[in-house]
């Protein structure tokens, strides 16, 4: 099997760069390991504030639906419940649908692999009940299946945010979130309001020591300025941020940067969304955790760049779209925090000079 | 618990199956995963732990940590949390590691 433009992941950004290479006629293969397209926007049912100008706003599933409408309009082929394993040595991509791999031949590659949720560890972290916040949304918004009855979240980003409501919203009682800073980490006054005005207590300065149960978490301790306070409950949701999912970059031999801001280790790249080899971009929350504005953004100048290195759009016409598209990261990324923004700026500018080559992390 | 009515998206848990947990029947609805499913009849243990025995249930749901292994229609090491159900699917729990390295399976 042969393609112009292989794309790994069908999240925000992997749809927008399938239809910016799509739409000016090359052969498009997007790989997806899930068997749906929309990546985590499918369960995101917030209405999304910051989009790019050139987008309504509107609720996360609605841009999925969005985006899967217009990869539907193109000739992109699909591979849905499909995964990257590996690479042969002519340099085909290795592709799995659980039962088989084959190789697919690709001219270049646009990895767009999102990001993981981080795990807090405590004693007895491991115990059913405790997930991932991502995990309490998907099973609410997706699977239609309440996490438990009465929840702790620990954790007050703006997701975790969105989250205590929506859980609020779909009948868990959600006893108290826990932040181990001074302040709530939120960036949304009007989300922290909401979460006031639902009656969930906000404890800073406090972490979670520890989890108790007999083949479920039935209580947690929560420390406060050397108080222990014991809450009964059946499920606690931990937000340890996200990292970019970096497993195909290490087996492309990519190099790498170190930009705490945008979730740590990513790979070098340059304004073009270009990493230090030739034939592979990167786009969406594997070029740096931000917003979903953002990862759209990402996206199309990575579709934009990867259709100029195949001949489909003249060097000048994708400069100028670039320039344009990362005035918009700028603004977006600006109003979500200047310093992610900053980070950003300091990983493309360190391209010439990638601080870690050839080397496996983990 | 399933959830018939949803705040926002309305009422989506259309066509009923049966799933089999250790051989009993429970209710989930087509477009679940297995994970999902079983914790809405409030199964949260799908597994133990391979060294020290410890309870696993769903963690990520995003089939990234594999805390969610368990053994459907006959296939270990099923990542649960992927999987969606199937009528009539045979699910039992990951008790133990299977057996991977036989003659028949190479090595």
């Amino acid at each position: 099997m042969e393609t112009d433009v292989l794309i790994i992941g069908a999240g925000p950004a992997g749809l927008t760069a399938a239809v910016e290479t799509a739409s000016r006629g090359l052969d498009v293969t997007i790989v997806e390991e899930s068997l749906s397209m929309g990546g985590q926007l499918i369960q995101q049912t917030q209405v999304l504030g910051s989009l790019p100008s050139f987008y309504q706003p509107k609720r996360g599933f609605e841009l999925a639906q969005r985006l899967r409408k217009l990869v539907e309009d193109t000739s992109v082929r699909c591979l849905l419940g499909h995964r990257v394993i590996g690479f042969y040595k002519d340099g085909s991509v290795g592709i799995s649908d659980e039962a088989n791999v084959f190789p697919l031949k690709a001219k270049k590659i646009i990895v767009a692999t999102g990001a993981a949720e981080k795990a807090i560890a405590f004693p007895k972290w491991t115990l059913p009940g405790i997930m991932t916040i991502g995990a309490a949304q998907t099973l609410l918004n997706r699977d239609f299946v309440l996490p438990g009855k009465h929840a702790v979240i620990i954790g007050t980003s703006d997701f975790a945010m969105d989250v205590a409501l929506q859980l609020s919203e779909g009948g868990v009682q959600v006893k108290a979130m826990v932040e181990k800073s001074q302040t709530v980490l939120a960036r949304d006054t009007e989300k922290v309001n909401q979460v006031s005005k639902m009656g969930i207590p906000v404890h800073v300065n406090s972490s979670i020591k520890e989890a108790r149960g007999i083949g479920r978490v039935e209580e947690i301790d929560i420390e406060q300025r050397e108080q222990i306070m014991t809450i009964p409950l059946d499920t606690v949701c931990v937000d340890g941020g996200r990292s970019p999912i970096l497993d195909v970059f290490y087996q492309l031999e990519c190099s790498f940067g170190y930009q705490r801001e945008l979730g740590g280790w990513i790979p070098q790249y340059n304004p073009f969304f270009r990493t230090d080899r030739e034939d592979v971009f990167l786009a969406g929350n594997a070029a740096g955790v931000s917003s979903q504005g953002v990862l759209l953004v990402t996206g199309i100048i990575a579709g934009i760049n990867a259709s100029e290195s195949l001949g489909a759009l003249s060097k000048e016409e994708a400069e100028i779209k670039t320039t344009s598209l990362w005035k918009e990261i700028e603004t977006l990324e600006t109003k979500l925090d200047p310093d992610v923004w900053n980070a950003r700026i300091r990983h493309v500018q360190n391209y010439e000079h990638p601080v870690l080559t050839d080397q496996f992390i983990s | 618990m399933h959830i018939k009515h949803h705040p926002i998206l309305g009422e989506q848990l259309q066509k009923q199956v049966t799933i089999y947990f250790k051989d009993e029947p429970y209710t989930a609805y087509e477009q679940q995963s297995v994970a999902a499913a079983l914790l809405a009849n409030d199964i949260k243990q799908l597994g133990v732990s391979r060294n020290l025995v410890q309870p696993r249930g769903m963690f990520c749901s995003r089939g990234r940590c594999c805390s969610c292994y368990m053994t459907v229609n006959g296939e270990d090491h099923v990542r649960t949390c992927m999987t969606k159900v199937v009528d009539g699917m045979k699910i039992y729990p990951n008790d133990g590691d299977p057996q991977v390295r036989s003659e028949s399976h190479g090595d």
